[in-house]
C-alpha cells in the first residue's frame, strides 16, 4: 500500500532521517513513534510531498510519488495545528478538499454531511474555527481529511494539544472512525500510549534511524535496542557482565546478582543492560529467599489512581520501580525487599 | 529599602517610585489624549469660524467659491490619485510582501532596505525622481530615450507610489506573515495548487491587512502636497497645493480654511463609508 525505500532527508548537513524503509499494508494502522526531533514529521511531510526526500522512494499503491506534488497524491493529512482555514466554517473547510478533488456540487453537498455525521459535528457544520474547542476542531479536520476517500491518512500529532481526559477519549473515537472508514492511516506520536493502544504496527524512530519495526506487543514486551526498552514503557535497568552458574546466565551488577531467562544465550564476558517492568516486580517487607530478590529502602510512593508506584533505592543506590496495589501498607523510609522473576527480565 | 543603581536605570528607577501611586493609567491617557486635542482637534475646530465671513452678508462666500468648478475638479482629482496611487502601491507592495514573507530568509535585511528611504525626508526623495526622470538626467542617459514624464500625471503617481510604498508592505508583511504555514500545506494536500491555495486561502486571509494598507496609502497619497508640487505641472495640482497657495502665497485665510474644512468632512465622510463597508475596527488590528 505505502512503501518507503532508504528515505534520507538532510537539512544541511545535518541530517533528519537516515535509510528509513517500511511499508504499511492496505486497511493497517501504523505508528511513527519517537522523541521530539527523531525525524518522524519530516518523514510523515515527506509522504505528504510538503518535504523533499534527499534519498530515497515513495511508493503509494505501487506508483513511485517521490516527485509528485502534494495535491496529485491523494493524501488525507490531519495536523497538529488543526489547519483548519480559518476563514471558512467546517462545511467550507470540509468542501475545500472534495473541490479540489474534482466532486461535482450535488456530490460535495453529501459528503460534506456524511463527513460531518461520521465525526459527530452535524450541529457545528456551520460554525467557525475559531468558535470551536480543540477537540472539535480536530473531528473537523478528521472529517476535512477523509471526506474525498484519500489513499492513506496521515495524522500528524493531532492530540498533542489536548488535555488528558480528551486524548484519551479522542484517542478511542480516533481509533473506532479509522476501523469504521478502514483507511489506511499512518500515525506520527511521541506519546507512547497512543502508539501502543490503537497501532497494528509501530515504527520505532530515534536520531533519524529505525530502532525496531514490531507490533505494539512487541514493541514493549521484547524491545530489541536500549533505546526502545527505555524509551516505551517504564523500567529499571541495570547493566553488569554476564557469566553462567550452574548453568545459569546471571549478571552480576555491583553488589547483586541477577539471574537471565532460561532461553537467553548470552556468553559469558558479555556486557548486557537488563530492563525490569514495574509491573513485574513484586514486594514485601519480608526475604522470600527468591532469585533475583534485592533489600531497598522506600524513597517514594506515587498514587497513580489504580495502583501505586514505588521508587526503592537499593543498596547500591540504584532506584527500582515496582507497581504495588493502590494503598500499600508500606511507608516511605521502610526498608523492602523487592523480587522479580527472572522470565520477566529484558536483556540487551 | 531601595537597592542603589546607576545612571540611567537609577535615575528612571527614582522617577518611577516617585509617580508610584500618584499617576494611575487614567492620567497616562489623559496625557496623550490632551495633547491631541489641543494640537489636532482644537486648531481643525478654529479654521470653522475663520472660513466664516460671519460679519459680512454673505457669510458662506469662502464655500460658494469652494464650490467653483476649478477647485471641484482639484478635488476630484486629489481623490482619484489618491485611488490610483493606492492600486498601485497595493499591487507593488502585495508581490513584495508576498515575497519577504514566504520567499525569503533575508527579511531583516530587507525590511531595512523598505524601511529606511523613510528616514530621508520626502523633499529629498522627490527631487531624486525629479532629477532622475528630467530630460537631461540618467533614465535619459542610461535609455537614450527623453522622458516625457515630468510634470505629468505618471510622474506624480510614480513619486507618491514610490514614497508610500513602506507604509502599504508594513500591513501587508504582518498579516501575510501572520498566516500559518500549515494552512498552506493543509490547501496543498487537500489538492489545491499553488495558484489555487494563493487565491483561496493565502489571499483571503491577507485581507485584512490589504484593506488597512489601502488606507493609510489612500489618505497619505489624496492629502499629498509635495509630489504634485515637486513632480507635478499645473494639470496635477492637488487639493493640498490649492490650500497652501490660497494660505501661504495669497494669505486668504477665510478660502484655505473653507477648502480645508470641505476637504476633512469628505475624507471622513468617505472614512465613515469605508467603516460600513470593512469594520474599521477590524482594520485597525492590523496596522
Amino acid at each position: 500500500m505505502l512503501e518507503i525505500k532508504g528515505f534520507t532527508k538532510y537539512y544541511g548537513d545535518l541530517c533528519a532521517v537516515e535509510d528509513l524503509s517500511f511499508r504499511i499494508e492496505e486497511g493497517e494502522f501504523v505508528t511513527l513513534l519517537g522523541p521530539s526531533g527523531c525525524g518522524k514529521s519530516t518523514t510523515l511531510h515527506s509522504i505528504a510531498g510538503l518535504v523533499e526526500p534527499t534519498e530515497g522512494q515513495i511508493l503509494l499503491r505501487g506508483k513511485d510519488v517521490t516527485d509528485l506534488p502534494p495535491e496529485k497524491r491523494n493524501i488525507g493529512m490531519a495536523f497538529q495545528s488543526t489547519a483548519l482555514f480559518p476563514h471558512m466554517t467546517a462545511r467550507e473547510n470540509i468542501a475545500y478538499g472534495l473541490k479540489m478533488h474534482g466532486y461535482s456540487t450535488a456530490d460535495i453537498a453529501d459528503r460534506v454531511e456524511d463527513s460531518l455525521e461520521l465525526v459527530d459535528m452535524l450541529n457545528h457544520g456551520d460554525h467557525r474555527p475559531s468558535e470551536l474547542s480543540g477537540g472539535q476542531q480536530q473531528r473537523v479536520s478528521l472529517a476535512r481529511a477523509l471526506a474525498y476517500e484519500p489513499d492513506i491518512l496521515l495524522l500528524d500529532e493531532p492530540l498533542t494539544g489536548l488535555d488528558r481526559v480528551l486524548r484519551e477519549e479522542m484517542r478511542g473515537w480516533l481509533h473506532r472512525v479509522q476501523r469504521e472508514v478502514g483507511v489506511t492511516t499512518l500515525y506520527v506520536t511521541h506519546d507512547q500510549e497512543d502508539a501502543l493502544s490503537m497501532s497494528d504496527k509501530v515504527v520505532v524512530l530515534n536520531d533519524g534511524r529505525a530502532q525496531q519495526i514490531d507490533s505494539p506487543e512487541a514493541i514493549y514486551e521484547t524491545p530489541t535496542s536500549p533505546f526502545v526498552a527505555e524509551f516505551v514503557g517504564k523500567s529499571t535497568q541495570f547493566a553488569g557482565e554476564v557469566t553462567h552458574e550452574d548453568g545459569r546466565a546471571v549478571v552480576h551488577n555491583d553488589s547483586k546478582a541477577i539471574t537471565l531467562p532460561n532461553d537467553a544465550t548470552h556468553g559469558a564476558g558479555e556486557i548486557v543492560s537488563v530492563y525490569v517492568r514495574p509491573e513485574d516486580t513484586d514486594v514485601s517487607t519480608e526475604p522470600t529467599g527468591a532469585t533475583n530478590e534485592f533489600l531497598g529502602t522506600v524513597v517514594d510512593i506515587a498514587n497513580l489512581g489504580n495502583r501505586a508506584e514505588m521508587s526503592i533505592e537499593l543498596v547500591d543506590g540504584t532506584t527500582a520501580l515496582a507497581h504495588t496495589a493502590r494503598f500499600p501498607d508500606i511507608d516511605i523510609e521502610q526498608e523492602v525487599f523487592i523480587r522479580f522473576e527472572a522470565g520477566q527480565v529484558i536483556v540487551l | 529599602m531601595s537597592v542603589e543603581r546607576s545612571g540611567l536605570s537609577g535615575l528612571t528607577h527614582a522617577v518611577g517610585e516617585g509617580l508610584e501611586g500618584h499617576v494611575s493609567n487614567r492620567h497616562l491617557a489623559l496625557f496623550g489624549a490632551g495633547f491631541v486635542g489641543l494640537f489636532f482637534i482644537l486648531p481643525i475646530l478654529l479654521l470653522v469660524p475663520e472660513s466664516l465671513h460671519l460679519d459680512s452678508a454673505t457669510p458662506f462666500e469662502s464655500y460658494r467659491r469652494a464650490m467653483d468648478g476649478i477647485y471641484v475638479n482639484t478635488f476630484v482629482r486629489s481623490f482619484l490619485f489618491g485611488i490610483i496611487t493606492t492600486i498601485m502601491t497595493l499591487v507593488l507592495a502585495y508581490l513584495l510582501s508576498y515575497y519577504l514573507a514566504f520567499a525569503t530568509d533575508r527579511v531583516r535585511i530587507a525590511m531595512t532596505m523598505i524601511i529606511v528611504p523613510l528616514w530621508i525626508a520626502y523633499i529629498v526623495r522627490y527631487f531624486g525622481i525629479l532629477l532622475f526622470l528630467s530630460p537631461a538626467g540618467p533614465f535619459a542617459d542610461l535609455t537614450g530615450i527623453e522622458p516625457g514624464l515630468l510634470f505629468t500625471t505618471p510622474a506624480v503617481i510614480i513619486g507618491l507610489a514610490n514614497v508610500y510604498l513602506p507604509f502599504a508592505v508594513l500591513p501587508l508583511y504582518n498579516s501575510l506573515n501572520a498566516i500559518d504555514e500549515e494552512l498552506i500545506d493543509a490547501s496543498r494536500v487537500l489538492g489545491a495548487n499553488k495558484r489555487w491555495t494563493i487565491a483561496k486561502v493565502i489571499f483571503p486571509l491577507s485581507l485584512p491587512g490589504l484593506v488597512a494598507a489601502g488606507l493609510i496609502v489612500f489618505i497619505l497619497a489624496a492629502g499629498s502636497f509635495l509630489g504634485p508640487a515637486v513632480l507635478g505641472g499645473p494639470q496635477q495640482t492637488m487639493i493640498a497645493n490649492v490650500i497652501a497657495q490660497a494660505f501661504l502665497a495669497n494669505f486668504n485665510i477665510q478660502f484655505a480654511s473653507a477648502l480645508a474644512i470641505v476637504y476633512t468632512v469628505l475624507l471622513v465622510g468617505l472614512l465613515l463609508v469605508f467603516n460600513a463597508v470593512f469594520s474599521l475596527q477590524e482594520v485597525l488590528k492590523n496596522i
